[in-house]
C-alpha cells in the first residue's frame, strides 16, 4: 500500500491482481450487471489510487479495507443510478448467502470455500437472510428491519449470532489467504 | 467501567451499521485492544464469505484501472489524519460565541432542574472577561462537550472538558492547528469536567481539536478528533 500511495502505478496492478477477482464478484453480486460491475470495479480501485495514503494498517487488513471501498462504490452508483429495478432483481439472489449454483469457479473447488458453504448452510435460514441482505444487497441494519419487517432488535440479533457462528467455524487460521 | 460494544462489532464488520453507530463504535476500537482482535477476526471471517463471490475479471479492466491511475498521476497526498479533512470543511465548526453562551446558559438551567449542579455548564456560564468559542462534537464519541477559553487578559487560552475516562492505554489529547500543521497542546487524564491549559500557542484562525492518543500523549496525531473547533 505504501508503493501505491508513493504514486507506483504497478503497484496498483499488483493489488489486482490479488484481490481484482473478489472485488469484481463482490459488485457483480451487488448489481447483477457485468457492465456496471466493471465500471464500479475500475471507479473503486481508482478511489484506492486517490485514498492509498489514509489506509492504515492498524486498523484493519488491505482486503478488509479494500472490500469496503468497493461495497461503498456499488451502493453509491447504485444511488446515483436510481437504480431500483436492478436492485430488486438482484435481491432474489441474495437471499443465498453463497450461490449454491456457481460449480464453474475454481474457488469452489478448493477446501477453503467448501469449509465457508459448510459453514453458511449450518446457520439457521433467518440469519442467513439477514446476512444476505447486509452482505450482496449492502443494506443497514434498519434497512433490513425496514425490508422485511422484522423488529431492529431481532435484525442485529440475527446479524451477530451469525457471523459469531461464521467467525467461529471459519475460525481464523482458515479465512487467511 | 468502560462498556465494550460487542453486539455492534459483527454489523460493522460487515458493513451494516448505520454511518453514526459505525462511528460511535470505530472511535471506541481505536482504543480497545480486545474489540479491536474481535473485530479483525469478525473481518476475515466476512471476507472468506464475500470470497465466494469472486470470478473472473472483464479483459482489459486491469490495463483501463492502470492507465486511469497514470492518468492521473501521483495520488493526492490524503491527511495523516481526519483532522485536516475536518478543518476543510466549508460549514463552520465553531457554534458562535453567543450562541455558545446561550446554550451553556441553558445547559446551566436544565442541569440545575435535572440535578443540583452540572460542572461543566457552571464552568461555562462562569466565565466572565473571555472569548469562549465552543467547540463541535464529531460524532466519534457520544455525549463530549468541550469550550475554547481565550482570557481578555492575554492569559493562556485553556479547553473547559466534558468527557468519560480515556480507555486504558489511552490519554485524550489536545492540539493546535495551524493550517495543515498540529501543534501537540496537552494530555489530560481526568473524567468527567476538566480544565486543560494549552501549551502551544494559539493564534487567531488556529483550529482547536481533541483527540484521543496512547497514554503519554504523542507528537504526531494518530486519533480521530471528537471535539473540534476554530478561533
Amino acid at each position: 500500500m505504501s508503493r501505491v500511495a508513493g504514486g507506483d502505478a504497478d503497484a496498483l496492478g499488483e493489488l489486482y491482481d490479488h484481490y481484482g477477482r473478489v472485488v469484481f464478484g463482490l459488485i457483480y453480486r451487488m448489481l447483477g450487471s457485468p457492465e456496471s460491475a466493471e465500471e464500479v470495479a475500475q471507479n473503486a480501485f481508482h478511489s484506492v489510487w486517490r485514498q492509498a495514503n489514509a489506509y492504515r494498517p492498524e486498523r484493519g487488513s488491505v482486503r478488509t479495507w479494500l472490500l469496503a471501498i468497493a461495497r461503498n462504490a456499488a451502493i453509491d452508483w447504485r444511488r446515483s443510478k436510481g437504480n431500483r429495478s436492478g436492485r430488486e432483481t438482484v435481491i432474489d439472489e441474495t437471499l443465498m448467502l453463497v450461490d449454491e449454483r456457481r460449480v464453474e469457479d475454481t474457488v469452489i473447488t478448493n477446501l477453503r470455500a467448501q469449509r465457508v458453504r459448510a459453514a453458511v448452510a449450518s446457520l439457521p435460514p433467518e440469519q442467513r437472510e439477514v446476512l444476505s441482505l447486509a452482505f450482496w444487497s449492502g443494506l443497514s441494519q434498519t434497512e433490513i428491519a425496514s425490508r422485511t419487517g422484522a423488529p431492529l432488535g431481532t435484525v442485529k440479533s440475527r446479524v451477530r449470532l451469525g457471523m459469531a457462528r461464521l467467525r467461529e467455524w471459519l475460525g481464523d487460521d482458515e479465512v487467511q489467504r | 467501567m468502560t462498556r465494550h460494544p460487542i453486539d455492534d462489532l459483527a454489523a460493522l464488520a460487515i458493513g451494516a451499521l448505520d454511518a453514526d453507530e459505525a462511528r460511535a463504535v470505530r472511535a471506541h476500537v481505536a482504543g480497545c485492544q480486545s474489540c479491536g482482535a474481535e473485530l479483525r477476526a469478525l473481518e476475515e471471517a466476512a471476507f472468506a464469505v464475500v470470497a465466494t463471490a469472486e470470478r473472473d475479471v472483464p479483459d482489459g479492466l486491469r490495463t483501463k484501472i492502470i492507465e486511469r491511475a497514470r492518468r492521473e498521476g501521483v495520488p493526492r497526498q490524503a491527511p495523516s489524519s481526519p483532522l485536516f479533512d475536518l478543518f476543510r470543511r466549508p460549514a463552520p465548526l465553531a457554534i458562535p460565541v453567543t450562541l455558545a453562551v446561550l446554550l451553556a446558559v441553558s445547559l446551566a438551567a436544565y442541569a440545575g432542574a435535572r440535578r443540583d449542579a452540572d460542572r461543566y455548564a457552571s464552568a461555562i456560564a462562569g466565565i466572565a472577561g473571555a472569548r469562549v468559542v465552543a467547540l463541535a462534537p464529531t460524532g466519534e464519541v457520544a455525549g463530549v462537550r468541550g469550550s475554547l477559553v481565550i482570557p481578555a487578559t492575554g492569559a493562556a487560552p485553556y479547553l473547559i472538558l466534558d468527557l468519560p475516562a480515556a480507555p486504558s492505554g489511552k490519554t485524550w489529547e489536545a492540539w493546535v492547528v495551524r493550517g495543515e500543521t498540529p501543534l501537540a497542546a496537552g494530555i489530560t487524564n481526568d473524567r468527567v469536567v476538566t480544565t486543560l491549559v494549552l501549551t502551544a500557542p494559539l493564534a487567531s484562525g488556529d483550529g482547536v481539536a481533541v483527540t484521543l492518543e496512547p497514554s503519554g500523549g504523542v507528537d504526531r496525531v494518530t486519533g480521530n478528533p471528537v471535539l473540534a473547533g476554530k478561533t
